[in-house]
């Protein structure tokens, strides 16, 4: 998605002197002998739209549970606009969370829902039905007002529970799986109006997905989850091109992994000896003893057909075509270069299906540049 | 050729659907709707010293020609005297009270149950199903025991010192009260049970996130949530409680009557059938009329809202 100019040049996160808007304060939940969050620290910052990405388990929820006040830390602190909120019950943070079953209440119309919890801060009437306009007017829903959450689609339903958790204006507002009970089509869509709605409302969303493209497009920052520990924090862009562990850049998009040892060091460069004839150079952001096991890491687009094997040459090697995915848009070719390993990698179908660039057990030779990659540690 | 399997198995479909329907109207038709008929035809008929004791609303008076003689006297002497008025309001009383203990005293612990872990549930559910073990009877009786001048409780009370003379509990209202709380509690439990399990509990979350209280969340979700569970188990306790014999019989004052006690004494020692049906009939239509109006009035709020 295009980010404008402007936007680019806001990211708090790179100013030390920017306060945090909601702070975490290495929390610690236990369930029995159950670490779900494991000392994670974290700072979000004012107007962004930050993704926590895991695999189901990962603690991704029990988080955003733990900023709703659903559930209360087993250690450690949690700020929210400079007020420590740790043992603040639910009801009076000012959070609001959209459910990922959306848990309308099934008595009340959709106009009854938006109102309860205009109810609850005792506004007037007045200001009530302002509100209700509004938010129906925001999510254009006005024909459903009267409708009961049985009588409406699953989509619906959706924007119902936004405008039920916007109806009171928060400050911050969870998401947690937003768009996991929608189809694909509508996803999409959905995925787009939900930034544009962020940006217009100047909220902070914190939202929680298992679906690495759906965070990638809309977050400002993500978050990667593993084992109730956050592994990355980072854009989207650094999360995709510059992984600080194997963990992350395997689980978002796929990736070549090459192990093995720091040989020589040339400047910003280094050379890997990953098997026998092998060398991979590298640049390398931080320096690596002599002898360290490495990975290096490389994402399938970014590699290249050569016209001609030069076994001389630096990041070359040689291999036979096994497996041939044809996506429409791309192909996915599974290059066998040994015994154990095989090399994926993809290549754009600019010309139509019947000129394929390449055929099963044809013998290619691809190559890669030293900066399209990561050499990871970890 | 082909349409043949498509209409075979159209014929199965409408007859395995004619005995899904079917079964439950044979039964409702066999085992409520003759014995009412039965009972109706009693109810119209004259007492008579005979075997049966009434006499039959039809009879051949000649050749080929039917007589059929329906006598509303009963009904109209149910009307006349205020003992029959005084029992039916004595009655009805009585379950309304009765339900509504129920309900405060229910509600709570079918609650607990729901909300209690899981592998609590059971086994607190068997403590409340137990005591149907032992026979609805011998339970009655057993109250006796507790409730007598000289029973269980009024030797606790004056042990304790909290009286210096023994309550008379046995053969008033409050033993009627006790007795029917303690035999019905189960009916008004389990429906709410079963209600309030299946509520989902991220509705009390997203309340509490939207920032109603605890108190005001059970108020605004969770009460109107189980509103079917609440008539469910009032209608069960509710109903039989109108027509209850055997407690008010065993427990009760000898002075207040309520409907049952009279349909027995008029079935049984006065050997009026027609009367007794007759009785029986009016109960079943103070019952039903305020049923079926309430369902009326439910559909109406349901087609209203949408």
């Amino acid at each position: 998605m295009a980010v404008p100019a402007d936007r680019r040049l806001l990211e708090p996160w790179q100013d030390p002197k920017a306060a945090p808007y909601v702070r975490i304060e290495r929390v610690t939940k236990q369930f029995g002998d159950v670490y779900a969050v494991d000392d994670v620290s974290l700072n979000i910052f004012k107007g962004e739209f930050f993704s926590l990405l895991g695999s189901s388990g990962c603690g991704k929820s029990t988080l955003l549970r733990l900023l709703a006040g659903l559930e209360y830390p087993t250690t450690g602190r949690i700020f929210i606009d400079g007020v420590d909120v740790t043992q603040v019950p639910p009801y009076s943070r000012p959070v609001n969370m959209m459910f990922q079953s959306y848990a309308l209440f099934p008595h009340m119309s959709v106009e009854q829902n938006i109102e309860f919890g205009l109810k609850q801060e005792r506004l007037p009437r007045r200001e009530r039905a302002e509100r209700i306009a509004e938010m129906l007017d925001l999510l254009k829903i006005a024909p459903l007002r009267k409708r009961r959450p049985d009588q409406i689609s699953g989509g619906q339903r959706q924007r119902v529970a936004l405008a039920r958790s916007l109806a009171k204006h928060p400050k911050l507002l969870l998401l947690d799986e937003p768009l996991g009970a929608l189809d694909k089509r509508l996803r999409e869509n959905t995925q787009f109006e939900l930034v544009n709605l962020q940006e217009r409302l100047g909220i902070t969303f914190v939202t929680v997905t298992h679906d690495q493209e759906e965070a990638m497009t809309m977050s400002t920052r993500i978050a990667v989850m593993e084992a109730g520990q956050i592994m990355q924090v980072d854009t989207p862009t650094a999360i995709y091109e510059f992984p600080t562990c194997r963990f992350v850049a395997e689980f978002i998009g796929s990736v070549n992994l090459f192990e093995g040892k720091v040989m020589a060091s040339e400047g910003n460069e280094i050379l890997v000896e990953a098997g026998a004839g092998f060398t991979i150079r590298m640049r390398s952001y931080q320096p690596h003893p002599l002898g360290t096991p490495v990975t290096v890491a490389i994402r399938p687009e970014k590699m290249r057909l050569c016209a001609q094997y030069d076994p001389e040459a630096v990041n070359q090697i040689e291999g036979v075509v096994e497996d041939i995915a044809y996506l429409g848009d791309v192909s996915i070719y599974r290059i066998r270069i040994d015994e154990g390993r095989l090399v994926e990698m993809t290549l754009t179908n600019i010309q139509p299906r019947t000129e394929q660039a390449l055929t099963w057990e044809q013998k290619v030779a691809i190559e890669w540049s030293p900066t399209s990659g990561v050499v990871l540690t970890e | 050729m082909n349409q043949t399997p498509n209409m075979q198995a159209r014929q199965t479909s409408r007859l395995s659907r004619l005995v899904n329907i079917g079964v439950p109207y044979f039964w409702l038709g066999l085992f409520f709707l003759l014995p009412f008929v039965i009972v109706l035809q009693i109810s119209l008929s004259e007492p008579a010293l005979a075997q049966p004791p009434y006499r039959l609303l039809w009879e051949w008076v000649e050749e080929g020609l039917l007589q059929i003689q329906i006598n509303l006297q009963n009904f109209m002497l149910i009307w006349e005297d205020d003992i029959y008025l005084y029992a039916f309001l004595n009655s009805l009383w009585v379950a309304l009270v009765c339900t509504l203990i129920c309900l405060l005293l229910g509600y709570p612990m079918a609650y607990a149950i729901a909300t209690a872990r899981e592998r609590h549930r059971i086994p607190l559910l068997m403590l409340i199903i137990l005591p149907f073990w032992t026979s609805f009877l011998i339970r009655v009786y057993a109250w006796i025991g507790i409730l007598n001048t000289n029973g269980l409780l009024n030797h606790f009370l004056l042990w304790l010192g909290v009286i210096d003379t023994p309550l008379q509990i046995l053969h008033t209202q409050t033993a009627v009260y006790i007795g029917v709380v303690y035999s019905y509690l189960p009916f008004m439990i389990l429906p709410l049970y079963a209600n309030l399990t299946r509520l989902d509990p991220t509705l009390l979350e997203a309340a509490a996130d939207l920032g109603c209280r605890p108190l005001r969340a059970f108020m605004r979700v969770t009460l109107p949530l189980s509103m079917p569970g609440i008539v469910a188990g009032s209608m069960l306790v509710f109903i039989p409680v109108v027509g209850e014999f055997v407690i008010p019989d065993l427990l009760g004052s000898p002075g207040s009557l309520m409907v049952g006690k009279l349909m027995w004494t008029e079935f049984f020692s006065n050997k009026d059938w027609p009367l007794a049906s007759a009785l029986a009939i009016v109960l079943l239509g103070l019952l039903v009329i305020p049923f079926v109006l309430m369902q009326r009035l439910q559909q109406n709020l349901d087609e209203g809202r949408t």
